[in-house]
């Protein structure tokens, strides 16, 4: 197998959960060997499903399995002096520790980034935790879902008359672990330049709130306070998702999609138009004014939705994209396992373990030519006790 | 403080989103990088959403979302369409560490500018494509706009209320997702290249960077052929969890109680020794299943408290809760504003902006912040073509006569046009609810006044 980027590293990670799993899963894809100390009854996701049949098992939790593919698992007791000394010999040995569990205070246990620079000059010390560890909400607990509160994305999901709306599948944990693996990236380089490690101070909360697109610079450059408006951007419409005859479709017309004054040449029919098999649309005033559409997008709405409703999803986006249109699908997961391009690039991989058996994983997030990032199975709890016993 | 990336040139030819936030965070690192636009097709943020709304005379160079996106950066236009304009880009790239790009996939091939190429210019090169859909399979031509990756991610099927239809996020939040994993991926090609001097190409899909959000759907299909349902703001690892509105105007708190410690927590900040006495919300399964009662009593009990209020009164107690921000909340937020996540950046044509970080992480040895004001186009042509590929002054002025590089973009119709075209309907956005309210006095209220 070729070398990873960066398989001359050693992590140790404390972390559970999601977050700090997801950085050290990136580490562990690249290369890295990452040593995941867990607590004697392991990390706390192990707990969390789903699992098969629904019934609890510390070595089949497939959020567990997700995250933890690639890492070496060694149960320690921080709080005995047996493996406080196993944890010290493990870091001495370490390029990156990161930690941040959501419980642990690591000043308790004597083992804050103060307490080791002077032994471990040379480590990279990552913390990933709520709110970060300075600041006035430094001691408050979080979670994705506090993150996304505190992102503005949250108060811009949703329909109008209700409740702000997160997003799915936790991406405030997601994006907090690539905050923390980048900066432990950026942390390592400026070692090789300078020699010294330092403190990666990560929050879920900024790690999220550095995804917001647009809605703190609108208030910045403007004073306009953004409101979620069935989750609709300000500048044009329509780029939703819609229901069609089988599912649903993201119409997004693009730049080639209605006339534009200027660009589109005489005589010319519009993408949208084309779709549609109607030429006469480019004369309609919804078609003709980018502004009458954001503003009258109930009767956009009612111009296409009787198209799409006697159209299959794969249709409308195969037709749409031959015409220049970025229309996409609204895949389930099942959709995404079966889907012909990720299938012919391979993304999805089988991956055997021994108690959970063969189950189909999510692949490495990106490409590489020379050292092509992989994912192999997750440990058991304690599985490489062995390996490191003092 | 010297930044860790500093020596490192990156010829950055991304754009939007995506792209532009994977070099913003390499620049805010130390990097010197170098936008490329095209005098014929200026990169579309500069088209959208524009300081005050008020279409003046250089909207181009008032662009909130270009401007944030691009702080820091170095930038010339050069026209890659004529050969003497793809030269001089394969001149730069022979004095550069990294190259990014975010076109579909074919531009590049066609321009001969794909990594087969580039590599024998810099034999060493890091090459970064970030794509929709990635460089090969059946949809790799297809054209992509961020808000068409997060549902095709899978994640827009994970969103949305109980029982409704799926949703997208209120903005494109994939688009930076993959920008940020870019950002990280060109680190660790830069790690494997201070080891062996070896480059490489990195292939970036939007679709595939986004998948793993999606694992534990994922799991539970590859294990029980189940598809999850929508659930709100729940949560299968916490009850009760959800989003309450607050008194005011739309304010709102999220809560989340994670285990019955939370829950005893809760019940004694709020008062209600009677719900900690209830023995159907005694575990997580009785609180899962009484969820809508509990959303009944939460309601009731938070209506009337302000939300920042709430929100201390309840972390102090320890319980995991959060005021639900709009833009102008996170700004002025006081614990963002002591961890300094809005920088104050001086923008010609704008004045001094706060500006958003795109990497959240906090250095003991430097500040991963804004390293400057984003460029106006085509700023730096003369100092990056004269400067660091010695073209002499009369050939830049050939140059621009024969339109290979400007600092004009090439305008379809007049400008006042473009301008009011470019105005968005924020009267109609006011009634209808997609804007809340314009401060006029915002300037003063974030203390730039």
């Amino acid at each position: 197998m070729a070398e990873g980027s960066l398989s001359d590293l050693r992590i140790v990670d404390l972390t559970q959960g999601i977050a700090g799993p997801y950085c050290t899963k990136l580490f562990s894809s690249l290369g890295a060997e990452v040593i995941k100390v867990e607590p004697p009854d392991g990390d706390v996701s192990r707990k969390f499903g789903p699992f098969p049949d629904d019934e609890p098992d510390p070595e089949k939790s497939g959020l567990f399995l997700h995250l933890n593919t690639g890492k070496k698992s060694v149960t320690l007791d921080l709080k005995a002096d047996a493996g406080r000394s196993l944890l010290e010999k493990l870091l001495a040995e370490a390029d990156v520790l990161v930690e941040g569990d959501g419980q642990t205070s690591m000043a308790e246990l004597g083992l804050a980034h103060d307490d080791l620079k002077g032994d471990l000059p040379n480590l990279v010390y990552v913390s990933v935790t709520a709110f970060g560890c300075t600041g006035p909400y430094k001691d408050y607990r979080g979670n994705s879902l506090t993150a996304m509160a505190m992102s503005t994305i949250m108060y811009n999901t949703g329909d109008p008359d209700r409740e702000p709306l997160t997003t799915g599948g936790t991406p405030a944990d997601y994006i907090a672990g690539i905050h923390a693996w980048i900066g432990a990236l950026a942390a390592l380089a400026y070692r090789a330049e300078h020699g010294n490690g330092q403190h990666v101070d990560v929050s879920l909360a900024e790690a999220a709130a550095c995804a917001d697109e647009y809605n703190a610079g609108m208030y910045a450059f403007q004073g306009a306070i953004r409101r979620r408006y069935y989750s609709r951007h300000v500048f044009g419409y329509p780029m939703d998702i819609m229901s069609c005859k089988d599912g649903y479709v993201v119409v997004v017309p693009g730049a080639a999609g209605f006339p534009q004054r200027g660009l589109t040449q005489d005589g010319a029919v519009s993408s949208m138009a084309l779709l549609m098999e109607d030429p006469e649309l480019d004369q309609h005033p919804l078609f003709q004014s980018g502004q009458e559409r954001m503003i009258r997008w109930k009767e956009v709405n009612e111009l296409i939705q009787p198209f799409l409703d006697t159209k299959e999803a794969k249709d409308i986006v195969e037709f749409a994209q031959a015409l220049r249109m970025p229309f996409a699908p609204v895949p389930t997961v099942k959709d995404l396992v079966e889907d012909e391009h990720l299938q012919a690039r391979g993304y999805f991989q089988e991956i055997d373990h021994p108690e959970a058996g063969e189950l189909t994983y999510a692949g490495p997030p990106f490409r590489m030519t020379e050292t092509p990032p992989s994912i192999s199975r997750a440990p058991t709890l304690g599985e490489h006790n062995g390996e490191f016993d003092a | 403080m010297p930044k860790p990336l500093e020596g490192v040139r990156v010829m950055d030819l991304t754009q939007v989103f995506a792209g532009p936030a994977c070099t913003r965070i390499l620049a805010d690192l130390g990097a010197d990088v170098i936008r490329m636009e095209s005098p014929n097709r200026l990169d579309i943020t500069r088209n959208l959403i524009h300081t005050d709304n008020d279409g003046q005379d250089v909207p181009w160079e008032r662009a909130l979302y270009f401007t944030i996106r691009n702080a820091g950066k170095r930038e010339i236009v050069v026209d890659l369409a004529q050969e003497r304009g793809r030269e001089i880009l394969r001149d730069i790239v022979a004095q550069s560490d990294v190259v990014a790009e975010s076109f579909t996939p074919r531009v590049m091939r066609a321009f001969e500018l794909d990594y087969g190429h580039l590599k024998q210019v810099k034999p060493d090169i890091i090459m970064i494509s970030l794509s929709g859909y990635g460089q090969d399979g059946p949809y790799s031509d297809w054209s992509a706009y961020g808000m068409g990756l997060e549902p095709s991610s899978g994640v827009s099927q994970l969103t949305g209320y109980k029982d409704g239809p799926p949703m997208r996020s209120g903005l494109s939040f994939t688009d930076p997702y993959s920008g940020f994993l870019g950002a990280g991926a060109v680190l660790a090609a830069l790690h494997y290249k201070r080891r062996t001097g070896k480059g490489q190409y990195i292939d970036l899909s939007e679709q595939e960077a986004a998948v793993p959000m999606t694992g534990a759907a994922l799991m539970d299909y590859a294990m029980n052929q189940r598809l999850p349902t929508r659930i709100g703001d729940r949560s299968p690892w916490a009850a009760p969890q959800g989003c309450y509105r607050c008194a005011g105007d739309d304010n709102w708190i999220v809560i989340s109680i994670e285990s019955d410690e939370d829950w005893a927590a809760f019940c004694d900040a709020t008062g209600h020794s009677d719900w900690a006495a209830d023995d159907r919300f005694s575990s997580l399964e009785g609180r899962q299943q009484h969820h809508d009662r509990l959303d009944e009593l939460i309601s009731g009990w938070i209506k009337t408290q302000d939300h920042y209020q709430a929100f201390h009164h309840l972390q102090k107690a320890g319980v995991i809760a959060a005021p639900v921000l709009s833009g102008k909340g996170a700004l002025l937020d006081p614990h963002f504003k002591e961890r300094g996540q809005y920088d104050i950046v001086d923008q010609p044509h704008n004045g001094k902006r706060l500006v958003g970080r795109h990497l959240a992480a906090k250095f003991d040895e430097f500040e991963a912040s804004a390293a400057g004001p984003a460029p106006t186009l085509g700023q730096h042509n003369q100092e990056v073509l004269g400067g660091l590929l010695g073209i002499s002054d009369e050939e830049l002025k050939e140059l621009e006569e024969q339109r290979v590089i400007t600092t004009e973009p090439a305008l379809p119709v007049p400008g006042p046009i473009v301008s009011a075209a470019l105005k968005l309907p924020y009267d109609a956005f006011l009634e209808n609810g997609t804007l809340q309210a314009i401060d006029d006095d915002y300037l003063q209220q974030l203390g730039l006044e």
